[in-house]
């Protein structure tokens, strides 16, 4: 029972820290807090479910198409859309506030369409449903694959900051725009190029999902609440901070749904958030200042 | 190597430069002398791009930079560390020298010039892990100019590299930056300390209210009465004495 909680605390924490990595880009990067980021990843839910029932292609070649689909529907929402309200802020704190009603629009624009194009019902697939005996306790297939493929992207997005000099151009805008001229690194740029990778990774969040959730085209709220207390927990902007934060709450939510009650899982959820704003509101692992 | 002609810089109703002229030859040290406001930040930022001159000339090997924008000027062979340092504070010595390579001009022979600069701040290579917001205000300072360093430069632009730091840690400073002017690297300062800066510089232009009001040699400086009742306390003493 405590190994079969702890692993699928582990599978859902997982995707919960993929669905954070692509919002805490856009926000740590571009300075714009997505709203509608769960509509993009239910998207991909749809666009893969759509490939896997017309077509018969695997969820995992799905990804392969909407993660660079992704890319470029952030690209040119940012092009369209943020740019305008970017050169109007004047790098102010109006921008924050801009993008936010801005993104909320966004978020219904998004969800309507999807309601005319796919219907308010709830979608779902079966792909590799059939349990895999690990430790002693079985798992279903596809959310250990999930899990995996979640981790492998968390960790290459980290090793990709970390290493590169895309990455650590990136990590410069992020912790000091005002600064990167300095080195000859075009803010705007690199800002468009965050929210598209964070377009990116939503995609990719959204393609793992479909693999073992039921999901309807109003799920994106729930969504973007999850990779928002997940990236305020971790620290905005700090990427390892959401990686070990998504996998605390996976744990949390399922080991509480186990061991107390079910119906108590929102409740812990929100409860270590408010711990979190509480006690330690730069994030677990944010560090205050810049 | 830089010619400014008639500049002039404003910010709403202030004038900062009132039609300001001056030039840099290549290989040499010029620095900007004048009281607080006098316009010297203004005119380094101007020619590092980040304000825009509301008109005059701004020439750097016969290019007009005065509407390039900033992140392209450091790919014109321009490097500013301006007041306040301007460093990646959260990430380490070894991350903000990496950034100092990013742009295009600086990627060619970047392992080279990454030794070249340890060894002119060995206190750097020791501790390139280090955050850099972790550091004292001299070896940030000293993070600053490596950096700058690192985008292969013709000319390196300095506001006010004393500024904040102790007197032994500014002769320090001042000790890298002689070593720096001996590889023949145009540099342009603005300072307040004019005693170092003079011992440092070949030229100076003084700045008074946005205005050109005095400019000559290093040593003419230093005996310009001028000079001396605003910056040197009336005193012309050598400048070596200080410095030593």
């Amino acid at each position: 029972m405590f190994l079969s909680t702890l692993f699928l605390g582990l599978v859902l924490g997982g995707t919960y820290a993929l669905l954070a990595l692509g919002l805490s880009l856009q926000y740590g990067i571009a300075r714009i807090m997505n709203l509608a980021y769960g509509e993009f990843m239910l998207l991909a839910c749809f666009a893969v479910t759509m490939m896997f029932t017309s077509w018969g292609l695997g969820p995992l070649w799905g990804l392969l198409i909407v993660v660079p689909l992704g890319y470029a529907l952030g690209w040119i929402i940012h092009t369209v859309m943020m740019r305008p309200l970017i050169k109007r802020s004047g790098g102010g704190g109006r921008l924050e506030v801009d993008t936010i009603l801005a993104t909320f629009g966004l978020l219904f624009v998004v969800q309507g369409l999807m309601l005319v194009t796919f219907g308010s019902d709830f979608t779902s697939y079966s792909y590799l449903n059939q349990g895999i005996g690990i430790l002693g306790t079985t798992i279903a297939a596809n959310r250990l694959i999930a899990f995996v493929v979640s981790l492998v992207i968390g960790f290459g997005l980290y090793a990709m900051l970390i290493r590169t000099r895309w990455g650590r151009a990136l990590r410069a805008v992020s912790l000091a725009p005002d600064s990167a001229y300095l080195v000859g690194i075009d803010v705007g740029k690199l800002g468009r190029q965050g929210f598209a990778l964070g377009g990116a990774l939503a995609a990719a969040g959204g393609a793992l999902v479909s693999m073992f959730q039921t999901f309807s085209a109003t799920d994106g709220v729930v969504f973007t609440m999850k990779a928002l207390i997940v990236v305020i927990m971790g620290g905005v902007g700090n990427i390892l901070g959401a990686l070990i934060a998504g996998l605390l709450l996976g744990l949390a939510e399922t080991f509480v749904a186990a061991f107390i009650d079910p119906g108590l899982t929102m409740a812990a959820t929100y409860t270590m958030f408010l711990a979190v704003l509480l006690w330690r509101p730069t994030g677990l692992f944010g560090k205050a200042g810049g | 190597m830089l010619e400014i002609d008639n500049l002039r810089i404003t910010y709403g109703k202030h004038t900062a430069l009132g039609g300001v002229g001056m030039a840099v030859d290549k290989g040499e040290c010029v620095v900007i002398l004048g009281a607080n406001g006098a316009g010297k930040s203004s005119l380094l930022k101007a020619v590092g791009g980040v304000v825009r001159p509301a008109s005059g000339v701004i020439s750097h090997e016969g290019q007009d930079l005065a509407q390039v924008p900033a992140h392209e000027i450091v790919e014109r062979g321009i490097a500013l560390v301006p007041e306040g340092r301007g460093i990646f504070a959260r990430m380490s010595v070894a991350d903000n020298l990496a950034l100092g390579c990013h742009p295009a001009r600086a990627r060619g022979g970047a392992e080279a010039r990454r030794r070249e600069v340890l060894e002119l701040f060995p206190r750097l290579a020791e501790r390139q892990k280090q955050l850099v917001g972790t550091m004292s205000g001299g070896e940030q300072q000293m993070v600053a100019i490596a950096r700058a360093l690192m985008s292969n430069p013709d000319l390196l632009l300095l506001d006010e590299p004393s500024l904040g730091l102790a007197p032994i840690v500014t002769k320090e400073v001042f000790a890298a930056l002689g070593r720096i002017r001996e590889t023949g690297l145009t540099l342009l300062i603005v300072e307040q300390n004019v005693r170092a800066s003079l011992a440092l510089a070949s030229r100076g232009y003084l700045l008074e209210a946005g205005r050109v009001v005095g400019s000559g040699s290093a040593e003419q400086l230093q005996s310009d009465p001028a000079v001396q009742r605003a910056f040197l306390g009336g005193t012309s003493e050598p400048l070596e004495n200080e410095l030593n």
